[in-house]
């Protein structure tokens, strides 16, 4: 169960992060759990928005992606710190983060109240509909004389605490569990995706028409961008920008890069508009995605990027049955995600399986079977130790009655003429589209 | 109320916006922008607090003001205040007068608050007229009332003295690392 613990003190010294780091590492067996502290964030001022500043938004991505969260506060003037308070209300001013998030409050104080007011007021504020998270009731974890508790390695010293502390995880993994069923699998209302680009990302080079046919030498020159034999420093390598290029371009695929803000940026450009599988021209390069599809496929792209942006899907995929029968073209729209999840862009690839299925089932003498389409994978079902590809090649021998239908493919239902085309009605939306272009 | 009582008494207002987000410095010198309020406090005979309601308590702002105004400082010891709220909502600040009551109680803070004077102003967008003035007849009474009162709290509370050398003296000898 991942959870995310958030120190309310604002103290460089705090019993309250030890306590939660004591949790994180003690209790590693029950749940995962990630200490951030908020000692980054601003006083709440609702004239002065800041909620799209990085450190309250990874707070709450970070909130947003836990199953729950622990709040460690101290005590101040019998109440939670300023600090935590303005936290709280930045998280129910325009984001809502602990909406209907199982949230445990522990605190630690120097005295032998143990933060037993701070608690409460804490609890109420949680509970207000800005906040809207679900406390947990009862089992309060008050520690008293926090100066005394920790032994010198951070390690809580009395053993009834210890024992103490773990029933309350327990019971509060349960809480998190009811939480859930109650609030259902209910979609998450994602924001609007603006096709437009009219926003601005981090990589956004502003100041350039994104309409311009030389929208890229334009930009290259405003950005001084380098290129043919200068050396860039990749993760893990070295190239020139040439090398990065004909690499690029020697993928099997088409691949095609639009930024967070929708803004079409590259693609690998080897092949002329009429030979590709989805056709590009290099004047586009620059264009709005609104500009890259037909007005009525709007919707099913926005659809699409908000799905990879929210990270509700990692890659969609969708045949494009077009180009007749001896191609299976398949368009994936991967989320390009930073190192801290963060979206940065989609990658669309648009391949040909069709070759890659044949050799394999050349490779491993199976073939298809028409009609059985309920993806059971004959190899598999024949010997249970092995996965996948190796399973399928050990089974070569009695090759005649094998169905590799997987997620990516029903290639068999392609390659078969028994079964009809039926998944058709959704092409136009996406990848159609992106031909039309 | 420092327009509509301005023959009565002569309120200042003091914005706490300014100040940086308590962390409980170290080795800590008063900042200038506190002392700035704790001089003007301490010069006062009384402290009137309006405070609105975010999630059920004071904001952050004001609870930060608080927390500064208590640390090494001590104006609010033995010190009449009374605590207003509006809000947009029909509740008033209700909780979050409540909770603000409580930490006005805290060791480093011991003002002397007002008992039984609840004032809630509800629905505060259409409260005020263009003048500033309060529109409602019967809250504009209310407040009359017990700002007269409050007047008298204060002259009542200047006769307590018995206690006042004793707070003041337990609130700067409160050390959390002594406890």
């Amino acid at each position: 169960m991942k959870l995310v613990g958030i120190v309310g003190s604002p103290a460089k010294k705090s019993y309250n992060r030890l306590l939660l780091q004591f949790i994180a590492k003690n209790y590693r067996d029950l749940i995962d759990l990630e200490v951030i502290d908020i000692d980054n964030i601003p006083l709440f001022n609702q004239s002065e928005d800041q909620t799209h500043t990085e450190p309250i938004q990874n707070l709450n991505r970070k909130i947003e992606a836990a199953d729950g969260v622990i709040i460690a506060t101290p005590e101040h003037n019998r109440t939670v710190p300023a600090g935590l308070k303005s936290v709280l209300e930045w998280l129910s001013f325009k984001i809502h983060p602990l909406e209907n998030k199982p949230v445990l409050i522990v605190g630690a104080s120097y005295y032998d109240q143990g933060t037993s007011r701070a608690q409460l007021h804490l609890r109420q504020i949680l509970e207000s509909p800005g906040v809207g998270a679900f406390a947990f009731p009862g089992n309060e974890f008050l520690l008293g004389k926090a100066k005394e508790a920790f032994d010198e390695n951070n390690q809580l010293k009395d053993q009834g605490t210890v024992d103490f502390l773990r029933s309350v995880l327990e019971k509060f993994i349960r809480f998190v569990n009811i939480i859930q069923q109650i609030e259902g699998d209910k979609p998450a209302v994602l924001e609007p995706e603006d096709l437009n680009a009219t926003g601005k990302g981090a990589t956004t080079i502003e100041g350039i028409d994104m309409y311009a046919e030389d929208w890229v030498e334009q930009a290259a020159e405003k950005t001084e961008a380098v290129s043919g034999d200068t050396y860039v420093e990749l993760d893990r390598g070295i190239l020139t920008v040439d090398q990065l290029n004909h690499f690029l371009n020697s993928m099997p695929m088409e691949l095609t890069f639009a930024d967070d803000n929708n803004q079409f940026i590259y693609y690998n450009y080897h092949m002329e508009k009429d030979d590709m599988l989805a056709s590009r021209h290099p004047s586009q390069v620059g264009n709005p995605l609104a500009a890259c599809h037909p007005e009525a496929a709007h919707k099913n792209v926005a659809w699409v990027i908000q799905q990879l942006r929210a990270g509700q899907i990692d890659t969609f995929r969708i045949k494009v049955p077009t180009h007749g029968p001896d191609k299976f073209v398949v368009h994936s729209y991967k989320g390009i995600k930073d190192k801290n999840g963060q979206y940065i862009g989609v990658n669309e690839y648009v391949q040909d399986i069709q070759p890659i299925i044949d050799w394999y089932l050349e490779q491993t003498g199976q073939e298809l079977v028409g009609g059985k389409t309920d993806g059971v994978s004959g190899a598999s079902a024949n010997d249970n130790n092995v996965d996948g590809v190796s399973g399928a090649s050990e089974n070569a021998n009695d090759s005649a009655t094998s169905v590799e239908a997987d997620a990516v493919s029903g290639a068999s239902e392609n390659t078969s003429p028994a079964v009809p085309e039926v998944d058709t009605s959704s092409v136009d939306g996406v990848s159609g589209a992106s031909e039309n272009a | 109320m420092a327009q509509h009582f301005e023959e009565k008494a002569t309120i200042e207002l003091l914005e706490i916006n300014q100040l940086p987000v308590f962390n409980k410095p170290e080795n800590y010198t008063v900042l200038p922008e506190v002392q700035e309020l704790v001089d003007k406090i301490e010069a006062a005979d009384g402290v009137v607090i309006a405070t609105p309601e975010y999630d059920h308590s004071p904001t952050a702002a004001l609870n930060n003001a608080l927390a500064w105004l208590s640390y090494g400082v001590y104006p609010f010891v033995d010190k009449p205040v009374m605590v207003v709220g509006a809000s947009y909502g029909t509740l008033g600040s209700s909780r979050a007068q409540l909770q603000l009551l409580q930490i006005l109680e805290a060791p480093e803070l011991q003002a002397r608050t007002m008992p039984s004077s609840e004032f809630l102003l509800g629905n505060s967008l259409q409260a005020f007229d263009q003048d500033g003035n309060l529109v409602y007849e019967d809250k504009a009474e209310q407040l009359d009332g017990i700002f007269e009162d409050f007047l008298i709290f204060i002259e009542i509370i200047q006769q307590l003295p018995h206690s006042k050398e004793a707070m003041v003296k337990a609130a700067k000898n409160f050390n959390w690392e002594n406890i």
